[in-house]
């Protein structure tokens, strides 16, 4: 189950991670930020699962991709916020 | 038709190309504006041929931003760098989108001269005009006119050791010379999409190494609260919904470009530019060319109005191009104001019986005008 979420602000970002994650085999899902994530305005969202967030945090920082926030949905449907 | 009018647009372009337009009209939807499937596949789309130009010029994808064209890239970077009185050194063979842009921005504007196909006189002109301090230099890598090659790459070493603002105008290049962004220390680069890079008309792209100011102001699918433009690009640059058919096509130009040689590419447009010269030559005509051209040539016909000459060629199915070619401050330069030039303009796509069914043509005009000539 993918309950984290990598928010960025913009596509293009999200898409260069995106690949990112791909070229290394993490799987992942990039969709629109939902909506009370996405506090400027319109933004998407990297959900991965949570034992993946090490392995994603070290790559995309290694790319200069980072988040403009990272939260974890939790079981009752919220988010919590986990970074940065 | 022979086709030779590459300089203004690549009429022919990889099949591949227009099926990659047809296919996203039929299957994609608005990128970024959407979480469904037609809207991630334009999303997918637009990416991937923003990650190839990356991959071909060197640089990250969000530093490729889509355009119209490459007027609207010098458009961008203009209105960045340059106000109402800024010292703007440049070329004495830009384009109309240059020159008229710069007039618009009441730039106070330095042409620098040299002959033509003289790579030294040109860096040397460069560097006597940077003093007193310009806000911006401007040059473009290939003239539209005259296909001579001027030095950016050495000219950007100049400008970066005085820290001043470059920019490159590629719309006779990208697609066949290397054009690099960072080894040219460029603030930005621009040029079309629909020449060398083999995509349709209505694309372009404006390379960014420096943060533009928008020329466009809209949605962008990212920081929607805010009433500022995003900061971020290629988003600042890219208001508004976006040619994604347009797009794909660029992708499968640059796609059809990636899997070429370069080398055996502009191997090839060098000799059919050395045999354009050559044939020209060899029938007395007057010629532009020298030793770093690309396949753009002008020539005259003595005692002929070069747009007639084109309309006789058009005339036996050949395209040309003559006139001013939107470049009146190049024919300045060259010595061929007002009367302009006929132009030809080869590409990757062009064939030795392209040139040679010009030749022909161009013997039979000159002499039908010699005959014309002598009728008393």
């Amino acid at each position: 189950m993918y309950n984290v979420y990598w928010i960025l602000r913009s596509v293009t970002p999200a898409q260069r991670a995106s690949a990112a994650l791909n070229r290394i085999g993490l799987q992942h899902r990039l969709m629109r930020a939902p909506r009370s994530l996405a506090t400027g305005g319109c933004a998407y969202a990297l959900t991965l699962r949570e034992r993946d967030l090490g392995r994603a945090s070290a790559l995309l920082s290694r790319e200069a991709i980072p988040p403009e926030a990272i939260y974890l949905r939790l079981s009752d449907g919220t988010y919590q916020r986990i970074g940065p | 038709m022979i086709y030779l009018d590459n300089a203004a647009t690549t009429l022919q372009k990889p099949p591949e190309v227009a099926s990659a337009m047809r296919n996203a009209l039929q299957t994609c939807a608005n990128p970024g504006r959407g979480g469904h499937a037609a809207a991630r596949r334009a999303g997918e789309l637009v990416y991937q041929t923003r990650a190839l130009a990356a991959r071909f010029f060197d640089l990250e994808p969000e530093q490729v931003c889509f355009t119209a064209n490459a007027t609207e890239g010098l458009n961008i970077a203009l209105r960045t760098l340059v106000r109402p009185g800024s010292r703007v050194v440049i070329s004495g063979l830009e384009h109309n989108a240059v020159t008229r842009t710069l007039a618009g921005l009441g730039a106070v504007v330095v042409p620098v001269t040299a002959p033509l196909f003289d790579a030294d006189a040109w860096l040397a002109a460069f560097e006597a005009a940077l003093t007193p301090r310009p806000d911006a230099v401007v040059c473009l890598h290939v003239s539209n006119v005259f296909g001579c090659v001027l030095p950016v790459e050495r000219l950007g070493a100049l400008c970066a050791e005085r820290e001043l603002p470059f920019i490159v105008d590629a719309s006779q290049s990208a697609g066949l010379l290397p054009v690099l962004p960072k080894a040219w220390g460029a603030a930005f680069v621009a040029m079309p999409g629909h020449k060398g890079l083999l995509g349709p008309q209505g694309t372009g792209l404006l390379l960014c190494r420096s943060q533009p100011e928008p020329l466009r102001f809209g949605g962008t699918g990212s920081h929607s609260a805010q009433l500022e433009m995003p900061e971020e690009l290629p988003d600042r640059l890219e208001a508004g919904t976006l040619n994604v058919p347009g797009i794909a096509g660029l992708g499968a130009g640059l796609s059809y470009l990636l899997r070429q040689s370069p080398t055996v590419l502009r191997r090839r447009e060098a000799q059919l530019l050395q045999r354009t010269v050559a044939g020209l030559q060899q029938l007395g005509l007057s010629v532009f060319s020298g030793p770093a051209q690309t396949g753009v040539v002008s020539f005259r016909m003595p005692g002929q109005d070069c747009e007639e000459a084109a309309e006789a060629f058009a005339d036996r199915g050949i395209a040309l191009r003559a006139g001013l070619h939107c470049a009146p401050l190049a024919h300045r330069t060259g010595g061929t104001f007002p009367e302009g030039t006929i132009r030809l303009s080869l590409c990757a796509l062009s064939r030795p019986s392209d040139v040679e069914g010009f030749l022909k043509a161009a013997r039979q005009i000159r002499d039908q005008n010699a005959v014309r000539h002598a009728v008393p």
